[in-house]
């Protein structure tokens, strides 16, 4: 296997350990904290770059938007030789006590996409590695960054059918008590790529987890009921260097794990 | 309509649950309960407005508050309950009626519970509901499984983290979409137990299935050689996509704790690989076949006291 169509990375490009944000932007944002970082490829949505962090080799790759771009991201990174997967991206909170600017370790996913259930059947549990989400849990410790552990929504729509949120207010009665039935099953966080990563990193028996920068309330509209994302959501600069450090340091302590285990 | 139930979440804090519940409690186990509730993010408090009505004996189990530790081990077979309290310090039956039979006690000094659970997700489901009413908040299923893996062996135990949910009862409280998943901590827990007791282990997806004998690549597995050829390569589907273990109640037992903010995790020993069980005739006659001594039913037992020990140790600490 040598050059991969949409990524563009062959073997050796890519360190074991990848961290994926949606956004191609927000790569160099990544790496500008690492020891040293070169940039490999870029196609479509597919930004890639990789260097050193604290000593351990890391890539970052975005997946662009949504669960399809995201399964091809995946399939090409692990061949060329990826096996640990962490998602660091923005979410909207589905609980109260998770507030905007907290971060959400997301230990598995509500299927509510169509990639993942062309590899597998929606029986089948979108779960996280629990090595990924022991080390995502001491990075944000170890960081002092406020965290809760739990279930993320993730969904193939961002602009869903209630009130208010698709164009022209179009709507379908399914979706009007969609958000509130996944709060009520206790899911912390919605996003839109977290539940085909976890699938896949499972059936191939590969690592993968997700961490979420909370951006906004899902269930909270203005009086009118619209969603305007532009003027609502609350992606700082700083909060997304906050996410990339946490991801950077989840990965650090995974690299500092496997060594030790390799060694003994 | 309203969201009431997001909201009461938030308007009921940890210390309507202690208020709630302390006093009736015995001693020893209220103090855990409250303290385990407090730090579980999310928890339900029992304050919330289904728990109003006074709860006394449960319908089923024939329970009352105070009658279970906050830890609670489940096997399914109502037979395996005494022998699982015969390792703790000290244990008393707390109560049998049908398929459930329920023992209470202290193992190393952690209070404990242990509750048979039948077979089957439905029976389990009732179970969790009703242990979780009088206190119970984190749940340990320990039972044994079939393996859809070469590289796992007979005699090995599986830690399990999560589930495919090929249940019935789940699905009546859950979208089939909302993942089985197992806490964090209890499988943190289980791989620390499982290390100290120098077990051969492994941390993977268990199949919960609502059926024994159906689903079996070809006819011979069911009464009479029913078959379905829906059936064929259900096994092979399952050992693609990694999944370690068969069994028959995890799924139900993640899913219900995850959406009332409880912990769950399950470990079980391995008796056969399901795709070698029925040979070349497809017969499948589980009591030729499978092999459970006594030893390795209280080696499972023996690792889920020692879950229960490590969690309630890391819940004092934290």
């Amino acid at each position: 296997m040598s050059l991969q169509y949409h990524v563009r990375v062959s073997p050796g490009d890519v360190a074991p350990y990848v961290l994926l944000p949606g956004d191609p932007g927000r790569v160099e944002v990544v790496a500008s904290l690492w020891d040293e970082t070169r940039h490999v490829a870029s196609n479509r949505e597919y930004v890639t770059f990789t260097g050193t962090y604290r000593g351990v080799p890391i890539s970052c790759t975005s997946t662009g938007i949504g669960s399809p771009s995201t399964a091809i991201a995946l399939e090409e990174l692990a061949r060329v030789g990826a096996t640990t997967f962490v998602r660091i991206g923005t979410s909207g909170s589905l609980q109260d006590r998770v507030g905007v600017g907290d971060l959400a370790i997301l230990d598995s996913a509500i299927r509510a996409d169509g990639a993942s259930t062309l590899y597998a059947p929606p029986e089948f549990p979108a779960v996280a590695h629990h090595e990924v989400v022991d080390a995502a849990i001491e990075a944000t410790t170890g960081l002092g960054v406020r965290h809760h552990v739990g279930t993320t929504f993730s969904t193939d729509l961002f602009y869903v059918p209630e009130a208010g949120s698709a164009f022209g207010g179009y709507e379908q009665s399914a979706w009007r008590e969609r958000y509130a039935d996944v709060a009520r099953a206790n899911a912390l966080a919605a996003e839109m790529e977290a539940g085909v990563l976890m699938v896949l990193s499972r059936i191939w028996g590969l690592r993968g987890g997700a961490i979420a920068l909370v951006a906004d309330v899902a269930e909270e509209r203005d009086e009118s009921g619209a969603f305007d994302p532009q003027a609502s959501f609350d992606v700082s600069e700083e909060s997304i260097e906050r996410l990339a450090r946490v991801g950077c340091e989840t990965v650090r302590i995974l690299g500092e794990r496997d060594r030790a285990r390799e060694g003994a | 309509m309203d969201s009431s139930p997001i909201v009461d979440r938030r308007s009921t804090g940890t210390l309507g649950c202690a208020a709630l519940h302390r006093p009736i409690n015995h001693q020893g186990i209220g103090a855990y309960r409250s303290q385990d509730h407090a730090r579980i993010e999310g928890t339900r408090s029992p304050a919330a407005p289904w728990y109003k009505t006074p709860v006394t004996v449960q319908y089923h189990l024939k329970l009352s508050p105070g009658d279970v530790a906050p830890y609670v081990l489940l096997p399914g077979d109502p037979g395996r309950v005494p022998l699982v309290a015969s390792m703790w310090d000290e244990s008393h039956e707390v109560a049998s009626n049908r398929e459930y039979v329920t023992f209470t006690g202290t193992y190393r000094g952690v209070p404990i519970s242990c509750t048979s659970t039948g077979i089957g997700c439905p029976s389990t489901a009732i179970a969790m509901e009703e242990l979780a009413r009088v206190g119970a908040t984190t749940f340990v299923r320990i039972g044994t499984c079939g393996t859809f893996q070469d590289r796992v062996h007979t005699g090995d135990i599986a830690i399990f983290d999560s589930a495919a949910r090929y249940d019935g009862a789940s699905r009546l409280y859950a979208p089939i979409e909302f993942p089985a998943v197992a806490d964090h901590e209890v499988v943190s827990a289980a791989i620390a137990a499982g290390r100290e007791l120098g077990l051969s282990f492994h941390v993977g997806t268990t199949r919960t299935a609502d059926s024994f004998y159906a689903l079996h690549p070809r006819p011979g597995s069911s009464f009479g050689g029913y078959w379905q050829s829906s059936w064929r390569e259900h096994f092979e589907d399952v050992k693609r996509m990694n999944v370690v273990a068969a069994e028959m109640e995890a799924s139900v037992i993640f899913v219900l704790a995850r959406i009332w903010g409880l912990r769950a995790g399950g470990v079980a020993i391995v008796l056969d690989n399901v795709l070698k069980v029925s040979g070349d005739s497809g017969d499948f006659d589980p009591q030729q076949q499978f092999d459970h001594g006594g030893d390795e039913i209280e080696r499972l037992a023996r690792m889920g006291s020692e879950i229960v020990r490590i969690l309630a140790e890391r819940d004092a600490a934290a």
